[in-house]
């Protein structure tokens, strides 16, 4: 088997510049899609998730080594597609009315994606209304809410409850973080899970996948 | 003769026992009152009915006027800079419907309202200029537009990330003097902000103040940045800090030391559970320019440094010692490693906590007034021995606080300084 380390290591070193040129020159030698997301890019953002639990890395290297596993993403998203390859899990996520604050939703999205999960980010002030078409558009099983603030916390009960009347509710877990928020109030309103930052967010999203299989 | 609220500020920041704990409210952009919990003090208070000013748009922090710092028993006042985050000064006022609250704003306040509700603000209350702030249906704070010019490694210049930073102009000077004059006759300890030595501050970077800020802009990227173009980013701070310096010459020639503590920074360095970089790395790169500052500081006035930093920090407490602080806010005692008890016995006699009095996610928004009580009992007990404690909720009191958990917490305070008030 061919060794793609340096695109391991230019992921790992939030190195953008690098990790696309080992990008297409694995293609170019052959290399599939799938095995280089699978073998060497998910890996490497296990590793980046794992340094920044161990505060050998902060958010600057999780956005660097994020950029640098979107750049690669970029590239072989469009092959994985076209070989019909399952993600990880659908997930949707945003930010909920009324907040505009996306730091840390942008860094959830990112390591879930580097976890292998195909990921619709809707941004930033996301009613409930768009959640919902999302959902249906992309056939998500995982919905993941954002809230910086504590006057913009009840927008995911408001979310979560119009994801029950639009029928969707069921087939997606909720996942919910945030500066003011807490398991408890996540238990509160309904929601599957809670995380307090990003590396423990994607070890979430895998955990509830793989409860509702 | 000083007076009564001065001296209980100025012993707790000498680490003496004050006659009790100074209590402020108002007295900066991170100490602050939303516009309409101010407006709801004022009617428990049964204070005067009038629009109360919006003296700080980001936030919308209320002005804490003197009959309300008397009638909570305030002992601090602030000193504000001439311009707001949106790069207008307050020099009048005009009413504004607040949806549905009249406010007092300048006559700068200058806003849009978009199909769906939110509202729009512009720098130098400007319409012409792209706005640099949006307040979401649903919320009740400004948030800045981010406006980041395209830009290549090649094509970036650290000029373009150095506008903001200029020597004082006159009028800002003769603002603080007259501003420091106005809070010298309220006969309190005095808080001062004077802008320009915020190294990295992230609210800042984007330059919500600027018509058409350049340079790197972005959050993300200017996060980034702080690792990626590590050179780039001390270039920045070597300027500033020079401009930064020259600034507090002038400002301590025209005023002395008139003031008791001067808020320098409020560069957030924590997450909730986390730091946003490792003591190596504030030691390279911030540590430098912090000890610059309040090394001046300390060898020419009598000023406290004043330091602000959300989340979870203890991990760099000694790196802002070593730089010079005397003062650490908010002290988010909810973060992760900031147990107020352990943080009092490890670094009570170098920092002075101004702040940590009760938590403004959970319990003073949506506790009882008696949870809000007994936790600003259990705060007062921990953070008040041998002084080094000015009380006040860990940030700004958000809007919604109910205000009977204001009352509550304030009352608290009295009741720990053995007070009657009110």
């Amino acid at each position: 088997m061919a060794d793609y380390q340096k695109l391991y290591d230019a992921v790992l070193n939030g190195d953008q510049k690098t990790a696309i040129a080992a990008t297409e020159e694995a293609l170019a030698a052959g290399a599939g899609a799938l095995d280089l997301i699978t073998n060497y890019m998910v890996p490497a953002m296990d590793e980046v998730g794992r340094r920044f639990e161990c505060e050998d890395y902060f958010v600057p290297e999780l956005l660097l080594s994020a950029r640098a596993m979107k750049g690669s993403l970029a590239i072989l998203r469009p092959l994985l597609a076209a070989q019909g390859a399952q993600p990880a899990g659908r997930v949707v996520i945003g930010t909920v009315k009324g907040d505009l604050h996306d730091i840390g939703k942008n860094l959830v999205a990112s390591m879930l994606e580097g976890g292998g999960f195909e990921v619709a980010d809707l941004g930033a002030d996301v009613s409930p209304e768009k959640f919902i078409a999302a959902i249906r558009e992309r056939g998500a099983n995982i919905v993941c809410l954002s809230a910086l603030l504590t006057v913009t916390m009840p927008s995911m009960r408001t979310t979560i409850e119009a994801l029950k009347v639009a029928g969707v509710r069921d087939q997606v877990k909720v996942m919910v973080g945030g500066a003011p928020v807490t398991a408890q109030f996540a238990h509160e309103i309904g929601a599957d899970g809670y995380s307090d930052n990003a590396n423990g967010a994607v070890t979430l999203a895998r955990t509830l996948v793989r409860q509702s299989q | 003769m000083i007076p009564p609220s001065r001296q209980r500020l100025l012993d707790a920041l000498a680490h003496r026992q004050p006659d009790r704990i100074p209590i402020d409210f108002g007295g900066s952009a991170v100490t602050g009152i939303h516009v309409a919990c101010v407006a709801a003090l004022r009617d428990h208070y049964g204070l005067e009915q009038r629009p109360v000013r919006v003296h700080e748009p980001y936030q919308m922090l209320g002005l804490v006027d003197e009959d309300l710092r008397l009638a909570m028993g305030l002992d601090v006042t602030g000193v504000f800079p001439r311009n707001t985050m949106f790069g207008f000064p307050n020099s009048e006022w005009k009413e504004w419907d607040f949806r549905g609250q009249t406010v007092l704003v300048s006559t700068d306040f200058q806003t849009t309202v978009e199909p769906n509700g939110d509202i729009q603000i512009y720098p130098e209350g400007d319409r012409t200029a792209p706005p640099s702030g949006r307040m979401p249906m649903g919320s009740a704070f400004f948030d800045t537009i981010v406006r980041q010019p395209p830009f290549t490694e090649e094509t970036l210049n650290v000029e373009d990330n150095l506008e903001e930073f200029s020597p004082i102009k006159d009028a800002d000077l003769e603002h603080v003097r007259s501003s420091v004059a106005a809070a010298q006759a309220r006969q309190c300890g005095i808080l001062a902000t004077f802008g320009g030595t915020a190294f990295g501050d992230i609210a800042l970077v984007p330059a919500p103040f600027l018509k058409a800020p350049k340079g790197i802009r972005d959050v993300a990227e200017w996060y980034m940045s702080t690792s990626s173009r590590r050179d780039y980013v001390h270039k920045i701070f070597e300027h500033q800090c020079e401009v930064g310096l020259g600034n507090l010459a002038r400002i301590h020639a025209a005023i002395g030391d008139s003031v008791d503590a001067v808020f320098l920074c409020g560069t957030d360095f924590g997450t909730q559970t986390s730091q946003f970089c490792s003591l190596r790395t504030f030691n390279d790169l911030w540590l430098p320019y912090y000890k610059a500052v309040n090394d001046w500081v300390h060898a020419n006035t009598q000023w406290k440094c004043f330091k602000h930093s959300c989340g979870s920090v203890e991990k760099l407490f000694e790196g802002f010692i070593a730089a010079g602080f005397d003062i650490i806010n908010p002290v988010q005692c909810s973060a992760t490693g900031m147990d107020p008890a352990a943080l009092k016995a490890k670094y009570g006699d170098r920092l002075v906590f101004w702040g940590g009095g009760v938590d403004t996610q959970k319990t003073l928004p949506f506790g009882t007034p008696e949870e809000v009580r007994v936790e600003v009992l259990r705060r007062c007990q921990i953070f008040s021995p041998g002084g080094g404690f000015v009380f006040d909720a860990i940030h700004n009191i958000q809007s919604g606080t109910p205000v009977a958990n204001i009352v509550a917490m304030i009352d608290a305070v009295h009741e720990f300084n053995g007070v009657q008030h009110g």
